[in-house]
């Protein structure tokens, strides 16, 4: 009798306690739990092999039209790519040469190098991105060694950082996400500041200092500051200056990502995190 | 007694077609669909299956199967947990305050009857997560989401359709 009481108080107030659920899992999840974390991260497990599975056919089209779209565009791409391998070939002797000097130098100076990196490569299998959050899954998790924190790659540059690292599929905050904060410098001046997503197409370049000199054109990379990612890693260039902002165009085209590259780097836990101001903006 | 088995199975299974349907579809539309559309624009289109179900099959679409594909977005997606539930359950609130004005209407006024709840409830939800963060989010691409969901309307209704007429049978 008492039990199909309640049976019926909860079925009045299901919607009520429904609305309460959503509230309060958007409460925890601004305060960032651990157990919002975990959570997060055994879901994405649960759910990513199911658009895991739903993918293949999607892939194949997909593939097929880029393979007829690269096929009329061969003959020109052919002629591009000699030139520019001719190109490179001479930039790659000389990089060499410059790296064998640079050791040298190193050694003379007993300079301490900083650790090398590690890349792993995964597939993206789902994107999202409109005006409440960007990011991907990929196919790599803590069996992989991913960590999160970690810094992601493109052939071209920075996509963004692992966010939920689940056992199998891992979720990578997008650099242009509203969560996102990376420590970044313009490469020919060296001035530090933090690439901040706001949701837009291009990242915001912030807490830059007033007095500096920042042009369009200028190259962004990562800054390394205090180890939590290799620096110089390339980002993008400055795509527009006014008073109130300056936006970076990635290098990245963030609306094509198949591969990723997840740059596994010596971390020296979550305390580095929070020092490069590497942390959600939740958190600030 | 395994004919039973058998027929409890698919009874089941029919009753989960809906939920089935939209998490497939939801699950569609986060795939990287790069050579058709440019990642950032979105296709809502958990709105256009709980719209559809809630007002063809409430039976076997209810409160509860709402709640589930909110859930489901909100794991794919890195927005703010429950922002995803919180829409479409205020879909599910307005969906019952209209539905007497909806029965029995063609499709082209379902179709237009779903273009402000669906912008009514895409911005709810683009306002709720602003005070979330703090700071207003790109309405453009709001816009922009809300056009591709009314533009791919008619495809996921008539798959709904299909797949309400040819694999589920009507108890009634």
């Amino acid at each position: 009798m008492q039990l199909s009481h309640i049976r019926q108080l909860l079925k009045k107030f299901a919607l009520v306690i429904l609305f309460l659920i959503a509230f309060v899992m958007m409460l925890l999840n601004k305060t960032d739990t651990v157990l919002i974390d975990k959570t997060s991260s055994v879901a994405t497990d649960i759910v990513s092999p199911v658009v895991d599975v739903l993918i293949l056919p999607a892939r194949l089209l997909a593939n097929a039209y880029d393979y007829l779209k690269d096929l009329s565009l061969a003959h020109k791409q052919n002629q591009f790519l000699k030139a520019e391998n001719r190109r490179l070939r001479l930039v790659s002797e000389r990089a060499r040469s410059l790296e064998i000097e640079n050791r040298l130098l190193a050694k003379l100076l007993n300079y301490t190098r900083p650790d090398e990196e590690n890349l792993v490569t995964a597939r993206v299998v789902a994107e999202e991105g409109d005006a409440f959050s960007h990011s991907l899954i990929a196919y790599t998790g803590k069996n992989s060694t991913a960590q999160k924190g970690q810094i992601v790659l493109t052939d071209k540059g920075v996509v963004g950082r692992l966010d939920k690292v689940g056992q199998l599929y891992s979720k990578i905050l997008m650099i242009t996400d509203i969560n996102s904060r990376i420590p970044v410098m313009i490469e020919n001046t060296r001035v530090r500041g933090i690439l901040a997503g706001d949701n837009e197409l291009n990242p915001k370049l912030v807490f830059t200092p007033i007095s500096a000199d920042i042009k369009e054109g200028d190259r962004i990379v990562t800054s390394g500051v205090a180890g939590v990612f290799p620096a110089g890693l390339p980002i993008g260039v400055v795509s527009h200056v006014s008073k109130r902002e300056i936006r970076v165009l990635p290098f990245a085209d963030l609306n094509k990502v198949e591969y990723v590259k997840i740059v596994s780097f010596p971390l020296d836990e979550e305390s580095n995190l929070s020092e490069a101001g590497v942390v959600e903006v939740r958190d600030e | 007694m395994n004919e039973d088995w058998d027929e409890t199975l698919k009874l089941t299974l029919q009753k989960m077609l809906p939920l089935l349907t939209s998490f497939i579809w939801v699950a569609l539309s986060y795939m990287p669909f790069d050579f058709l559309l440019p990642t950032n624009i979105h296709a809502n289109v958990a709105v256009v299956c709980v719209y559809y179900w809630i007002l063809h099959r409430p039976d076997v679409f209810n409160l509860f199967s709402v709640f589930w594909v909110g859930l489901f977005e909100d794991i794919l997606t890195s927005a703010p947990l429950g922002s995803s539930i919180f829409q479409l359950l205020l879909l599910y609130v307005l969906i019952g305050y209209m539905v007497k004005y909806f029965n029995g209407k063609s499709f082209e006024l379902l179709w237009l009857g779903f273009l402000p709840l669906a912008f009514v409830v895409m911005f709810a939800r683009w306002f709720v997560v602003s005070i979330y963060y703090a700071t207003f989010l790109p309405f453009p691409l709001l816009m922009f989401s809300f056009l591709l969901t009314a533009a791919v309307y008619p495809l996921v209704t008539l798959i709904n359709v299909w797949v309400q007429n040819k694999l589920m049978i009507d108890e009634g």
